[in-house]
């Protein structure tokens, strides 16, 4: 079957390695959503056939990092191979270590959302210890980047530390060509699809504007339903062969799995 | 699986990221590729101020197209500013219209049932159904007109995630309004709505050209409900209310 025919009959993808570098588990305060823990995505990513989501947590970037990053530690080790850990820091703590959460198994990236955390730029000094920790592991970073500004501050992260993968969550989202122009100057930056509101051909203008190499299959579950973002890529009029990249392959690279 | 689009945008807009499908023949496209057959579409000249020429322009655009149906934008016609409702159903009735859109928030006019008397007493009696964008009228009035005109079938489109706490009062004590699917992406939003509403009370939608036709279809293709709710979510219950309609 191709792409069009299991949409249409309704069947998730076989044969298509499917890693979502964009994950979240716990509650956030404006959404009610349809589950929120570690169950309701394994759920839906084994339902969809998806291989792999690495989640961070929702209280662990909105309220209290350490207990948000036990929820994750209990969610990655509940799904092992599954559920993978992004840690996140707190830059308002000086004794926030998430040294001990990357020392966990599966524990692959570290996630940061200084909007969460009193508009915090990503480039402020505080976080520099952790990102000192993700370049010597060879980690990658996944950001919120939704404003020019975070996109920019990002980008300066990005610079700091050409060895760390970068990743721009949701491509910049109302800063996409922001997010496009700084992934082509840094080699070390990946745009994810997580695109809660976007049109048609988005998809294709990201491949177009920085290869498909650099964009990764980021969903926002459980923010957000992961299939919408699925349908975007594998409708998009792309080859089937940068559709398997964005969809996982890049991810695998990235994440050294 | 086939579908029918119950809202989607005609014509040229003020701003567009690149790659934004505006064009007519590039939106036509897309809903070929999405196995969508059909769909109601509005003309942004009607939803941006300009409202009748922009209803005719939509005439005008669609004329030679059967794929597309009118969907016409509406105001009060307080100041005489719009059809009132004799001439609004002749109109209507000629021209092959069958549903309104109102914008309250966008066209500086109060959603609450003193203001739109005449709009949702003509609405009610010939069955029309309303559409509306979500943010176009606090959830308190969009209550009392729901509740005060309940033969009116209300469409809430251009959706997102942080409305089900706002929706479920109004949906549990109004059986007329409906939701579109249009970029409503909540985790296991869809499951969640069919679990609490039931299926037929969505409808689904593309937002286009702003919003994506691909995701649209995945969501209610991939949904994990049954073959007869996706049925009435894709076409099975805009069909059905655009059946009622009596001009």
């Amino acid at each position: 079957m191709n792409w069009e025919q299991y949409i249409f009959e309704g069947k998730p993808f076989e044969g298509i390695y499917i890693f979502d570098v964009h994950g979240h588990v716990g509650a956030h305060k404006p959404f009610q959503l349809g589950g929120y823990d570690a169950d309701s995505v394994a759920k839906t990513c084994r339902r969809m056939n998806v291989d792999g989501v690495v989640v961070s947590s929702l209280p662990a970037l909105a309220s209290d990092w350490k207990w948000g990053n036990e929820e994750v530690a209990a969610s990655v080790d509940a799904y092992p191979g599954l559920i993978w850990g992004y840690a996140s820091p707190n830059p308002f703590y000086e004794d926030c270590d998430i040294t001990p959460y990357l020392d966990l198994p599966g524990f692959v990236g570290v996630k940061i959302h200084g909007d969460m955390q009193g508009s915090t730029p990503v480039n402020d000094p505080r976080y520099f210890p952790t990102y000192e920790v993700a370049n010597e592991r060879g980690l990658p970073v996944l950001f919120h980047a939704w404003l020019s500004a975070e996109v920019r501050a990002a980008a300066d992260v990005a610079r700091r530390y050409p060895n760390t993968k970068i990743i721009l969550g949701h491509s910049g989202m109302t800063a996409r060509d922001t997010a496009l122009e700084v992934a082509r100057t840094c080699d070390n930056i990946f745009i994810d699809t997580a695109i809660s509101s976007t049109y048609d051909n988005a998809i294709e203008v990201l491949v177009d504007k920085v290869g498909a190499d650099r964009v990764v299959y980021g969903s926002d579950i459980c923010f957000f339903d992961c299939i919408h973002t699925m349908g975007k890529i594998a409708l998009a009029r792309i080859s089937d062969t940068d559709k398997e990249k964005i969809f996982g392959l890049n991810a695998r690279g990235l994440f050294s799995l | 699986m086939r579908f029918f689009d119950a809202s989607c945008r005609l014509g040229r807009p003020a701003a567009f990221g690149e790659g934004m499908p505006w064009q007519t023949d590039e939106i036509l496209e897309i809903m070929a590729r999405c196995h969508i057959d059909g769909a109601l579409a509005y003309h942004i000249v009607a939803r941006e101020g300009e409202t009748q020429d922009g209803n005719e322009l939509l005439l005008r655009e669609i004329a030679q197209i059967p794929q597309l149906q009118p969907q016409w934008c509406a105001l009060p016609a307080t100041y005489d500013e719009f059809l009132h409702a004799d001439a609004l159903r002749d109109a209507m009735k000629e021209n092959g219209v069958r549903t309104l859109r109102i914008a309250p928030k966008s066209f500086a006019h109060s959603a609450r049932p003193y203001a739109m008397k005449e709009l949702m007493g003509f609405a009610a009696e010939c069955r029309v159904p309303v559409f509306f964008d979500y943010g176009e009228a606090p959830c308190d009035e969009l209550y009392e007109i729901c509740h005060d005109y309940p033969d009116v079938s209300f469409v809430i489109t251009n959706t997102a995630y942080a409305l089900n706490r706002w929706l479920g009062p109004v949906l549990d004590a109004c059986g007329n309004l409906y939701l579109g699917t249009g970029n409503y992406v909540p985790h296991r939003g869809l499951e969640t709505f069919c679990k609490y509403y039931a299926a037929d009370r969505l409808v689904f939608n593309t937002n286009l050209p702003t919003g994506s036709a691909t995701a649209a279809v995945s969501l209610v293709c991939f949904a994990d409900i049954s073959k007869e709710e996706k049925e009435l979510i894709a076409h099975g219950n805009i069909e059905r209310l655009l059946g009622e309609v009596r001009l």
